[in-house]
């Protein structure tokens, strides 16, 4: 019950007039970013958090998820009416709520969308509500060892479940990884492979390296596909999303398992884009009529928003309770807890317990505001899909440049997002995964303490990430993990769909 | 036109000398041990040497597939058609660049905006330096008046006195 009274205290924290008026800013700007090709929400957040350094924490961290949850959804509302997915996570969005809005059912697809997704969203929450506080206190008993350990399973499901080439995910990890080591080594004060380059001496920023592979990186494979927004007209009336909302029991089955989906591909870094096309494929097969998936089928949309949303938000508790994030998004915001002076991990619990259950609480409101303001705002953000691309695209070019130099003010910067962006486009068109990547340059400096400093209780032993039960079993879960395609290569050939590229 | 197959093995070429230059930048640093543990260049090293040994992999799988006559190599990474759309976007991206860090953010935006949209978009004079300008004013009354945020300058805001 300890767990319910932090909230209720976290509710006084983010129920503050302040607070509510940045979760609608976060919200619209998080629609805007999601609508928008090539800016997402990881993006979203990097150009953000520049502007967040001034703020208090509290704030800035309400801001920036309600960006997220902003994000999320309007990625759903591109994928519906125009069939063109504003994030990777909405894709499989797209096969069945298109079709839908394209026979004039736009409105329910919409409304089914939202509301499901809203739903997994708060699914995620409370479990995040129930968990945390635990999760985190079993953290406080672990050392440098069970920390790398957890590392190490991180990146081992990265590589046995992303579903992407386990070398190129290797190769994609391994690049984050050295990134982060350029600069400054907080342990022995070195400062390490800047090769005689003054610019590398602050090292390499997580913001640069998101702003281009994710912006830059998505706009160049935006306009080689010649991209035209040819979309649905939707108008939301109220009476048709209740219509809707009153169909949604029917479809319990399919809410709970895609939550499920969503909430264990969240904790485990599988994140929302492999958990919405998992969600869709397995509603598709233990449908009792396949056939109509593809081709306007309810249940095909609120089977990946609903594992969407609820990856989205429970991807929040590794990085809360442990900090590990469970999406890019999440890295991202883990970056700027860290820039903003605090420490993620089990003992945010005990130092910073305003900072943590105001998030959670705002997680709720944000997630309740993102709904409404979602759809009251369709036919606005339709409508910004309709001005040309060869206006909106330079203008996010701009601003993507703007969010690299803001970040540190540095001229180098925006040549770096530059070269991010190309090696974003590549790595895209050829099936390079990214998130992991993100995640290894933000957590790279952690996870090298982590490995020096058992190191150097072992006296430079392996044994010690196999001294005691704890960091044993996690190590035995990473192989497992890590092994999954050689397992699981049966398994995986029966599976329909092909697999989802993690983002 | 470049076929998936030369691009798989340029990007894995690209990723293994990224691999090794870490690794030789590592071994300046030490990676061995010393007295305070494990020196500054071992895990920098170890990773290097992953990313080279995973880059020599997917070179190893993607000429096997090659020789086994996969169709997926064999298809197009980018044709002509997407290759110009492609350019037709990154060259003037890669100008905003250079002009940002010699003639400022702001004017580079204005110059960047304004080609893209008289001579790419087609539209008329009018529409596109009230874009550029209205754009640039709302940057600037966000960024530096608001957040309090300056972005690069060159030599002509000095002049103008901002």
């Amino acid at each position: 019950m300890d767990n319910i009274a932090n909230l209720m205290h976290g509710f006084e924290v983010a129920l503050t007039a302040h607070h509510i008026m940045l979760m609608i800013a976060g919200v619209l700007l998080g629609v805007l970013v999601g609508v928008l090709p090539g800016l997402g929400a990881p993006n979203g957040v990097s150009l953000l958090l520049p502007l967040t350094f001034s703020m208090d924490p509290v704030s800035a961290i309400i801001l920036l998820a309600s960006l997220y949850w902003g994000a999320l959804f309007g990625g759903s509302t591109t994928s519906i009416l125009f069939n063109i997915p504003g994030e990777p996570s909405s894709v499989a969005t797209t096969f069945d709520g298109h079709p839908m809005a394209k026979q004039g059912r736009a409105t329910e697809a919409l409304s089914f969308a939202f509301l499901s997704a809203g739903f997994g969203a708060l699914c995620g929450v409370i479990l995040i509500t129930l968990l945390s506080g635990w999760v985190a206190s079993f953290a406080l008993r672990f050392s440098s060892p069970e920390y790398f350990a957890v590392y190490f399973m991180t990146f081992a499901s990265f590589i046995g479940l992303g579903g992407a080439s386990p070398l190129k995910t290797i190769v994609s990890m391994g690049i984050g990884f050295a990134l982060a080591t350029v600069g400054m080594d907080s342990v022995s004060g070195n400062v390490r492979l800047t090769f005689e380059f003054d610019v590398l001496l602050a090292g390499v920023s997580f913001l640069i390296a998101v702003i281009g592979l994710f912006g830059i990186g998505e706009l160049l494979l935006t306009m080689e596909e010649g991209l035209k927004f040819e979309g649905v007209a939707a108008k939301v009336r109220i009476g048709d999303v209740l219509r809707t909302a009153a169909k949604m029991p029917r479809y319990w089955l399919a809410l709970l398992r895609s939550s499920l989906i969503g909430i264990w591909m969240g904790i485990t870094p599988g994140g929302p884009t492999a958990a919405s096309f998992m969600s869709y494929a397995m509603a598709k097969r233990s449908s009792r009529n396949p056939a109509k998936f593809g081709k306007g089928e309810p249940e095909g949309v609120i089977a990946p928003e609903t594992a969407d949303h609820a990856a989205g938000s429970s991807a929040m508790l590794p990085m809360l309770a442990l900090g590990i994030p469970g999406s890019a998004t999440a890295a991202v915001m883990m970056g700027g807890l860290m820039i903003w002076g605090l420490n993620p991990g089990p003992t945010l619990f005990t130092d910073r317990p305003d900072f943590v259950w105001g998030l959670i609480a705002s997680m709720y409101l944000g997630n309740i505001v993102a709904v409404v303001i979602v759809l009251a705002t369709v036919p606005l953000f339709a409508s910004i899909l309709r001005i040309p691309f060869s206006i909106i695209g330079p203008l996010i070019v701009v601003i993507c440049f703007i969010g690299a130099f803001t970040a540190a003010n540095r001229e180098f910067d925006i040549w770096l997002a530059l070269i991010f962006g190309l090696v974003g486009y590549v790595f895209k068109k050829l099936d390079y995964p990214i998130a992991p990547l993100v995640l290894a340059m933000v957590i790279g400096d952690k996870a090298e303490d982590a490995f020096r400093q058992s190191m150097i209780f072992s006296q430079g032993s392996l044994s010690i990430f196999w001294s005691n039960a704890l960091v044993g079993t996690l190590m035995a879960i990473g192989l497992v993990l890590l092994f999954m395609p050689v397992i699981g290569a049966g398994i995986r050939r029966l599976r329909g769909l092909g697999q989802a590229r993690t983002v | 036109m470049i076929t998936r197959f030369w691009a798989e093995i340029g990007t894995a070429i690209l990723t293994l000398v990224f691999g090794l230059v870490i690794v030789k930048g590592s071994l300046e640093f030490g990676i061995g041990w010393d007295s305070s543990g494990p020196q500054p260049g071992a895990f920098p090293f170890y990773v290097g040497a992953l990313v080279a040994a995973a880059s020599l992999g997917t070179l190893a799988l993607t000429l096997g597939k090659q020789l086994a006559g996969s169709p997926v190599l064999a298809e197009s990474f980018i044709d002509a058609e997407r290759g110009r759309r492609v350019l037709a976007f990154l060259l003037p991206l890669a100008a905003f660049v250079v002009l940002s860090v010699t003639l400022g953010m702001y004017v580079a935006t204005i110059l960047y905006l304004v080609f893209a949209m008289r001579f790419q978009g087609g539209y008329g004079w009018l529409a596109s330096l009230a874009t550029a300008f209205l754009t640039v004013a709302f940057l600037y009354l966000s960024l530096e008046k608001f957040f309090q945020i300056g972005l690069l300058k060159g030599p002509l805001e000095p002049l103008l006195g901002l």
